[in-house]
């Protein structure tokens, strides 16, 4: 396979992920956040901001951060290079590089998705609030999970994909607790009810409000969902599953065998995942919580430069 | 006897149709329809207007979805946009369709002949048939491959020749041949299949020639011409990337043969080897079916900033160690000056009578041309030679004074730059007008797509018919508000 191609695979992944989840976060504290009183209204905007990573360039563009401020910047500017209609674009242009590669139904799925979300009027939606936008970018995006599963080969490119994905994902559930732990625990005393709410939120946006219930009491306590979060063996949106399915990817890639790693990308995703079986979460939380999620963003970012390094670069032979 | 007929073109789609003193590819002047056109014609009137309407819009439709599209750069960000289709085929007879085959194969070999000359012995140029100074001047002459080996001495492996039938004769002619990089042969296969999902009872009872072999064909041809052997070959397209207008066309090539899409950065030469950069290393690469032009394909060959192609790749295939197609330098057998010397090159090559006609040339780098031409700006069609996709081009009736003035400049300055015709009035297809929600008569051309493997010249049945939507309009490019419509050669008489 030309390393071009895994290049565009990866990051085709990798974008439709970051889309997703960012209309999954948006969808669900957007509605939480209107129930709420207008003080800790303006505080909770901001979370979602810094977990882009994007607020130097939130600040110069808005005056306020406020819900319909947020929303048009994290969905639709074309001037946010991590807006959902930027991912978009940008993972539909890597599909249609290597189009030849995909299935003509994964090319036509993306392609159509891409058609839909720019169909939408930005000012409408805004309007009328993002529910109906999220829904259909979160299940856009799922049905481009599904289509590729079903009609593109399981060989070394779906590995790719699949190591893309689970690399996104693992790095925005850290960001997800990161930004809403400090947030919530360093906030203003707020009464019991609105955390479990606030928890709640965090739990949908990532789908495993309903698979925290059937593992835990209420009520919902913090380090409780944490722990979901973090080190949940089979929730596919937990930190430890993502950063099992990027070694099985990488491995897959290489044709490693357990206990052993063919490059640096591998040897890091293998101490990541070991990391992520044997830490307690009170073991995490006495070290402290944002020092170890810090940890874990800067170890996915480092999976990412050496995968790259590893396949898709080359040496230039002058 | 015409009495009748025309009542019945009168209804529906039809309604108030005029062929407008043009030959009329479906209606003879008396009104009635062509044979081969008689059964699609009874289908079309049986339609109401909103039904064509909603065929139409599920046409569209299916080639955003599917993305085939192409870019346009005018508005300074490269939109995409549809290639308009028109439902409404263009038929070609059989008896019709083995005289174009004729002269197409004819004027292919002839082609190649001159090419392999003129970058070989130049045996025409001694024997003194077409000007010396006329070939070195051609700014797609290219010094650099002359005596370089090609395999097998094929250099037009894939031509598309644009044929027009002229309305005064009512016979084919060829106006241009392309033997550098044409494309459009995707969208004459997408066509064909848009066209069968959407239109299937239009097939009805007629026999039309498929034409989905064309990608096995070509992949045969390039198979061929593996330095390797065929077994061994690795076959890759070279593309200059998305942004390219038919970028489409190469990906679906790439996909159809089952090989690499590859860009310039994803080869690299060593050793006299052309590789490719896979995550496992390095893989030699055998035949290079390249979609970049000459001067963009090696920056230590050619134009020195090119990040398109790959460095040092003329040294390898001029070791013989990688094949390319189609061959380096082809542009100066379609420059438009060259082409008034074809009908030549096949009395010279082949011994033999062109079998179709070529338009009446002007070329300004002579003398007495050029007098004529400055003098008679305003009948004729002006071109640059090495220019295409219809741009650098005047159509002097439909033009105003001023511009005409400019083209007369131009032509002064650089004469070589220039060649002049007289306007054909090309034939015309019935059409969806969207704007008018009728059928109206629109002017088309034809580009049949020719593979040759050095012994035979194989040519998909029909080709791609391009269409200028804009009323009264003789432009058909892409680029230019042209669209295509679905090319039906049909098997047995008709």
């Amino acid at each position: 396979m030309l390393s071009r191609i895994a290049e565009s695979l990866f990051w085709l992944a990798r974008y439709i992920e970051r889309a997703e989840g960012t209309a999954r976060i948006l969808d669900v504290n957007y509605h939480m956040l209107l129930e709420q009183s207008q003080q800790s209204y303006r505080l909770r905007w901001e979370p979602l901001i810094i977990m882009a990573g994007e607020e130097d360039r939130f600040r110069k563009l808005y005056p306020e951060v406020n819900a319909a401020n947020v929303f048009e910047f994290l969905a639709f500017r074309a001037d946010n290079p991590s807006s959902i209609l930027q991912c978009i674009s940008k993972a539909r242009e890597n599909a249609r590089t290597i189009r030849d590669r995909i299935s003509r139904e994964m090319w036509e799925d993306i392609n159509g998705l891409f058609h839909m979300a720019n169909g939408f009027v930005a000012k409408d939606e805004i309007a009328a609030g993002p529910h109906r936008f999220c829904d259909k970018i979160k299940f856009g995006a799922h049905r481009f999970h599904g289509v590729t599963d079903a009609t593109l080969p399981h060989d070394e490119g779906w590995h790719f994909l699949r190591a893309g994905w689970a690399l996104e994902r693992g790095e925005m559930t850290a960001r997800l607790v990161d930004v809403q732990y400090h947030n919530l625990l360093d906030g203003p005393p707020a009464a019991n009810a609105l955390d479990n709410h606030q928890w709640m939120a965090v739990l949908r946006s990532v789908g495993a409000y309903e698979a925290y219930h059937r593992q835990y009491h209420p009520p919902i306590e913090p380090e409780k969902v944490a722990e979901m979060l973090i080190l949940h063996l089979q929730h596919p949106h937990s930190i430890r599953y993502s950063a099992t399915e990027v070694q099985a990817g990488l491995r897959a890639v290489s044709g490693s065998n357990y206990g052993h790693y063919a490059n640096e990308a591998e040897r890091l995703a293998g101490r990541l995942v070991e990391r992520l079986s044997y830490d307690r979460i009170a073991d995490i939380f006495q070290q402290g919580l944002h020092g170890y999620l810090n940890d874990v963003i800067s170890m996915c970012g480092s999976i990412g430069e050496d995968i790259a390094r590893t396949y898709f670069y080359y040496a230039v032979v002058a | 006897m015409g009495a009748v007929p025309k009542q019945i073109a009168k209804r529906g789609l039809f309604e108030g149709y005029d062929t407008g003193g043009f030959y009329d590819e479906m209606f003879l002047a008396s009104g009635q329809p062509r044979p081969p056109y008689a059964r699609l014609f009874q289908k079309l009137c049986g339609m109401a207007p909103s039904q064509f309407e909603e065929r139409r819009k599920l046409a569209d439709l299916s080639f955003l979805i599917q993305g085939i599209t192409f870019t346009v750069y005018s508005d300074g960000r490269g939109t995409e946009r549809l290639f308009p289709f028109d439902l409404i085929p263009r038929i070609i007879s059989a008896s019709e369709w083995r005289h174009i085959e004729r002269g197409l194969s004819q004027r292919v070999v002839a082609l190649n002949l001159f090419l392999h000359d003129i970058y070989g012995r130049q045996q025409i140029l001694a024997d003194r048939r077409i000007p010396r100074s006329l070939v070195y001047s051609c700014p797609h002459f290219r010094r650099e491959v002359i005596g370089v080996d090609v395999a097998r001495s094929i250099h037009t492996h894939i031509c598309g020749i644009d044929l027009v039938r002229d309305s005064k004769t009512g016979e084919f002619c060829v106006l241009e041949d392309n033997v550098r990089t044409p494309s459009g042969v995707s969208y004459v296969l997408e066509n064909r299949i848009v066209m069968t999902r959407t239109f299937p009872d239009a097939f009805e009872d007629l026999q039309v020639l498929p034409v989905n072999h064309y990608p096995a064909e070509l992949s045969r041809i390039l198979r061929s011409l593996s330095p390797r052997g065929e077994s061994e070959a690795q076959i890759v397209v070279l593309t200059p990337g998305i942004y390219n207008s038919a970028y489409f066309e190469h990906s679906f090539l790439a996909q159809q043969m089952g090989v690499e899409l590859v860009e310039g950065r994803d080869l690299i030469v060593d050793g006299g080897m052309v590789y490719m950069k896979t995550i496992r290393g390095l893989t030699r690469v055998d035949v290079i079916y390249r979609r970049v032009d000459d001067e963009f394909l090696d920056s230590l060959t050619f134009r020195a900033d090119s990040v398109l192609g790959v460095p040092g790749l003329m040294g390898a295939h001029r070791a013989g160690n990688v094949a390319l197609a189609n061959a380096v330098g082809n542009g100066v057998a379609d420059d438009k000056a060259i082409y008034a010397y074809v009908p030549e090159f096949i009395r010279y090559y082949l011994g033999e009578e062109p079998v179709l006609r070529s338009v009446e040339t002007y070329i300004c780098a002579r003398p007495e041309d050029l007098g004529y031409v400055r003098d008679h700006l305003p009948e004729l069609v002006v071109k640059a030679v090495g220019e295409s996709g219809g741009y650098g081009m005047l159509i002097g009736p439909a033009s105003d004074r001023a511009r005409i003035d400019e083209f007369r400049q131009r032509i002064s300055a650089d004469p070589r730059n220039y060649i002049a015709q007289p306007v054909v009035p090309l034939s015309r297809v019935p059409s969806y007008d969207a704007t008018e929600h009728c059928v109206a008569g629109r002017h088309v051309d034809l580009r049949p797509y020719c593979l040759y493997d050095g012994d035979k010249v194989t040519i998909v049945p029909g080709g791609l018919t391009r269409v200028a939507l804009q009323k009264n309009s003789l432009v058909v490019n892409s680029s230019q508000g042209g669209g295509s419509k679905d090319t039906w050669v049909l098997r047995g008489e008709n």
